[in-house]
């Protein structure tokens, strides 16, 4: 039986993907550094810092929360791009290509250029607003159902994206007066990502990961089709709306914070479903892995690529990621 | 009668906001002023000569021959959501045109046109390649905007790989007539030929409207047509991306607005086309000027937040 | 024991069904019948809660179902609707495994008891062979079944059917109506959109008759077959026979 043959694999397939999670860690605590850094300098500095050395401090204050910031972002991403595909039955969902991110963004542009109103966590908040709002011009085009409207659904999402985009660079153009500001400012990276930073993010991003897992039993029965879910007592309309409110605290809360990375969930859930099957409890937790490799790789990618400058890891993901999106549109529309 | 009418109607308007673009800017003109062109009093000579009005023609060039394309590509593919800044043809250019100005700085402006025009054709080639001769027509246009976002992904790491070419880049690219003078007019004008060259297809256009087979027992020869369109579509929206940078869904609205207004025979949707693209790119650089003088948005800005919208319309309309 | 008292249910501002009330007899197959677009599949929608009515309620044992937890009407009631969508990936065993969900924790673990009802569903429906397929991959009749047998793994005392023999072969239908016989022999009420009026009266305890929305008649089928009937709800001449086979009644159309 499929079931119990790809059972002895999992627990591999997890310990695997963890051992690379982790070796990737490493790696980016101590890889391309301005400054030398060792290998051994960046375990010490984890396990058994010394006071005063100036290596370890980097580690400690630069490379770790990046990196820890990217595990969490990558794995975000990953786990909204499954719950939008779960939710909408559209295998071209996820944030970048429905227009959340970039509704997100311009939550936050209005926000931070208007100055419209200041306080801790006000561009977090306008970016969820401004990703739901987006959600929900595009839901309202497209549909909750797959088949031929699912084409439908992407254009909108694109449209929706183009303006939101549009919009958010005419905001940034009037605010800095200058147009190199908009395209760093638009590419997501974690050149920022220190511990306050890492501080903001993980209070949110970590419980509502853990409910999306939770989620993933319910994502199953929502592939039977809403009647079919609805007489096995799954109540459709909370169902997405949850389901919509987890996708958009994820992703306009990291990208509040490290700006757009996009195409992590669309391209990370389809390699976790090919590799664990299609039942969500066993190829979310998969997803989650394997966006934060991803995402962690981009970073480590985004310092190496122009040593010693930096090229924001969101630039990377989307130069590796729309390849993967023809693709998907030339096989599954 | 109204069609009769409509095509001066829009010669009109394009008239109306070329003295408006004259008057409007960082430094005002008052119409007083504008009317005294060609007298020795006229005071504003330089900034009138030298800025506004090759910015004005450029404009109204660009404008022009980005909906003309757009037109034709509707035309021959018989796809409402097509045009070439959909499809990505003009990222393409847009793509080549960056490569060629990070790797070649010092080279001339010359050649600037004819590598976008390298760019979208291959742009065009690989769609085409990707989608085959028969797609449906949600189909052909999200491969075409899958492609225009891996091309504008690229463009974008181009420019992040070369912070000090940043600039210039980005200048040309979001759309803008910032900083165009008299040498970007140049430039277009050997493409200009290619506008009456478009307006020989209106009749094979017309038939092929109605049906493939139709077109073909009158005696057109529909590849043929097919090719000759879409590869004047390719070079005016390649020359016109190779000045002003990619413009924003131009070339999807203007043919729309323009059946609206006038119908959907060629002899007029064309030309009518033409001159809507013109007022469009005409009105937004306006927009662009105005809304917080001296900062510039970019005309392709204005055109996609005019444009998505539309787009949007279009999608909810065709079901 | 599910009834209804005065039901009407529509959509966009359109009554569908109007002020219908009925008890389904427990413990029997009852057939609902009636020409094309009559509301019978809204009717069975509503009484699954598929659909809110627009007035009248629809009770379980006295208790209007809208204040039942949809989790614990899941457990009570099953249906299987007409047309099904084929989900991507799923083989069938995963597919009826899912019918076990509003037994489950929220996690869907299978329990042994889980398993063994499962099991016991494939057999019966004569779909354990395909066990490991995907749904993608199998026959129209084949996922008849698998779906069938995910119905039938939410094992709930009353079951509702929408035109289950549509897309079947005359021996699948056949063997399905005997499986709904033998499911009945087992204690459990089902209810069945059906096309055929001769299977409905072979096949059925109870009929239900539904004609522009309205219920015209109920009853066994000897009281509610006649010739009268056939002429008003289905526009046809027809004379009636006993079947040779099961003695029910059997209508012959005239020319």
């Amino acid at each position: 039986m499929q079931n119990t043959k790809s059972l002895s694999s999992y627990p591999a397939l997890l310990a695997g993907l963890t051992l690379l999670l982790a070796l990737l860690f490493w790696w980016s605590l101590f890889s391309w550094s301005a400054m030398n850094i060792s290998a051994r300098d960046a375990l010490d500095a984890v396990f058994n810092h010394e006071a005063g050395n100036i290596a370890q401090t980097i580690v400690r204050e630069l490379r770790l929360p990046r990196a820890l910031v990217a595990i969490v972002v990558g794995c975000a991403m990953a786990a909204a791009g499954a719950v939008m595909q779960g939710l909408t039955l559209n295998p071209l969902a996820s944030p970048s290509v429905l227009g959340i991110n970039a509704g997100a963004a311009l939550g936050m542009a209005l926000v931070t250029t208007l100055g419209l109103w200041q306080g801790a966590f006000s561009t977090s908040v306008a970016a969820v607003i401004g990703a739901a709002l987006a959600w929900l011009i595009v839901m309202s085009l497209g549909s909750w159902k797959a088949g031929g409207q699912s084409s439908r659904l992407v254009l909108a999402g694109i449209a929706v994206s183009a303006l939101c985009m549009a919009l958010t660079k005419a905001l940034v153009i009037l605010h800095e007066n200058q147009a190199v500001a908009v395209l760093s400012w638009l590419a997501g990276g974690f050149v920022e990502a220190r511990w306050p930073l890492f501080g903001k993010l993980w209070p949110v991003a970590v419980p509502a990961l853990l409910f999306t897992l939770a989620f993933a039993p319910t994502l199953n029965l929502l592939s039977l089709g809403d009647e079919n879910a609805s007489h096995l007592g799954v109540v459709i309309w909370a169902v997405r709306l949850l389901g919509s409110a987890l996708v958009l605290v994820l992703v306009g809360w990291t990208i509040s914070l490290v700006g757009a990375i996009g195409f992590v969930g669309l391209i990370v859930p389809h390699v976790a479903r090919k590799l664990t099957g299609y039942d969500y409890r066993r190829n979310m937790p998969v997803a989650m892995l394997m966006g934060a490799c991803l995402v962690l790789l981009a970073d480590i990618v985004s310092r190496a690529i122009a040593f010693p400058t930096e090229v924001p890891a969101g630039a990377i993901l989307a130069l590796f990621g729309t390849p993967v999106f023809i693709y998907l549109v030339r096989s599954r529309i | 009668m109204r069609a009769t009418l409509g095509l001066p109607v829009l010669l009109l308007l394009v008239a109306l906001l070329i003295v408006a673009s004259f008057m409007l800017g960082a430094v005002p003109i008052p119409l007083a002023e504008i009317l005294k062109i060609g007298q020795a009093d006229f005071a504003h000579s330089f900034t009138l000569y030298q800025y506004r009005l090759p910015r004005a023609v450029l404009a109204v060039l660009v404008g022009g021959m980005m909906a003309l394309a757009g037109a034709l590509v509707q035309g021959v593919i018989r796809n409402p959501l097509a045009s070439p800044d959909v499809l990505g043809i003009s990222n393409g250019a847009g793509l080549l045109a960056v490569c060629f100005i990070t790797l070649f700085p010092q080279s001339s402006a010359g050649a600037i046109p004819l590598v976008a025009l390298l760019g979208s054709a291959m742009a065009a080639l690989l769609l085409w390649l990707l989608v085959g001769r028969y797609p449906s027509e949600t189909r052909l246009a999200l491969t075409g905007v899958a492609l225009a976002a891996f091309f504008a992904a690229c463009i974008d790491f181009v420019m992040l790989l070369n912070p000090q070419e940043i600039n210039t880049a980005l200048l040309w690219l979001t759309g803008s007539l910032w900083g165009r003078n008299w040498v970007q007019v140049q430039l277009l004008l050997p493409w200009l030929l290619l506008v009456p060259v478009a307006l020989l297809l209106v009749k094979p256009l017309n038939l092929l409207a109605l049906d493939e087979q139709n077109a073909r027992s009158m005696g057109v020869n529909v590849p043929l047509v097919r090719f000759a369109a879409l590869a004047l579509a390719v070079c005016l929206s390649g020359a016109g991306v190779a000045v002003c940078g990619p413009v924003g869904f131009l070339g999807l609205i203007a043919p729309h607005v323009t059946r609206r207004l006038l119908g959907s025979r060629h002899q007029l949707l064309l030309p009518g086309s033409f001159l809507v693209g013109a007022i469009l790119l005409l009105f937004a650089d306006l927009v662009g000027r105005v809304i917080d003088p001296p900062i510039e948005i970019p005309a392709g800005i204005v055109t996609a937040i005019l444009g998505a919208p539309y787009f949007l319309w279009l999608l909810f309309r065709i079901k | 024991m599910l009834s209804t008292e005065n039901l009407s249910i529509g959509y966009h501002g359109q009554v569908i069904v109007k002020d219908v009330s009925f008890t389904v007899p427990h413990g029997k197959i009852t057939a609902l019948l009636g020409p094309n677009g009559c509301g019978k599949s809204t009717l069975l929608k509503a009484l699954s809660r598929t659909i809110k009515p627009v007035s009248g309620h629809v009770y379980w044992q006295q208790k209007d179902v809208q204040n039942i937890a949809h989790k614990e009407y899941a457990r009570l009631l099953a249906m299987l609707p007409q047309v099904q969508p084929i989900p991507e990936g799923l083989t069938t065993f995963d597919l009826i495994a899912y019918g076990r969900s509003p037994h489950n924790g929220f996690w869907g673990r299978l329990s042994q008891k889980d398993r063994a009802v499962i099991d016991q569903v494939m057999a019966a429906s004569g779909v354990t062979e395909l066990a490991d397929k995907r749904v993608s991959e199998l026959s129209g009749g084949q996922r008849q079944r698998v779906w069938l047998a995910m119905t039938l793994a939410q094992e709930t005392p009353y079951i509702l059917l929408d035109e289950p023999t549509t897309y079947m072969d005359l021996n699948h239908q056949v063997e399905l109506l005997g499986n709904l016989r033998r499911l009945n022999h087992e204690g459990k009420t089902i209810v069945t959109v059906l096309h055929d009026i001769n299977q409905a009266a072979r096949y059925c305890d109870y009929l239900l008759v539904m004609h522009n929305g309205e219920l015209v008649a109920q009853g066994t089928p000897a009281e509610v077959i006649n010739q009268k009937l056939l002429k008003e709800v289905f526009a046809v001449n027809a004379q009636i026979f006993p079947d040779p086979v099961a003695n029910t009644p059997m209508c012959v159309v005239d020319d």
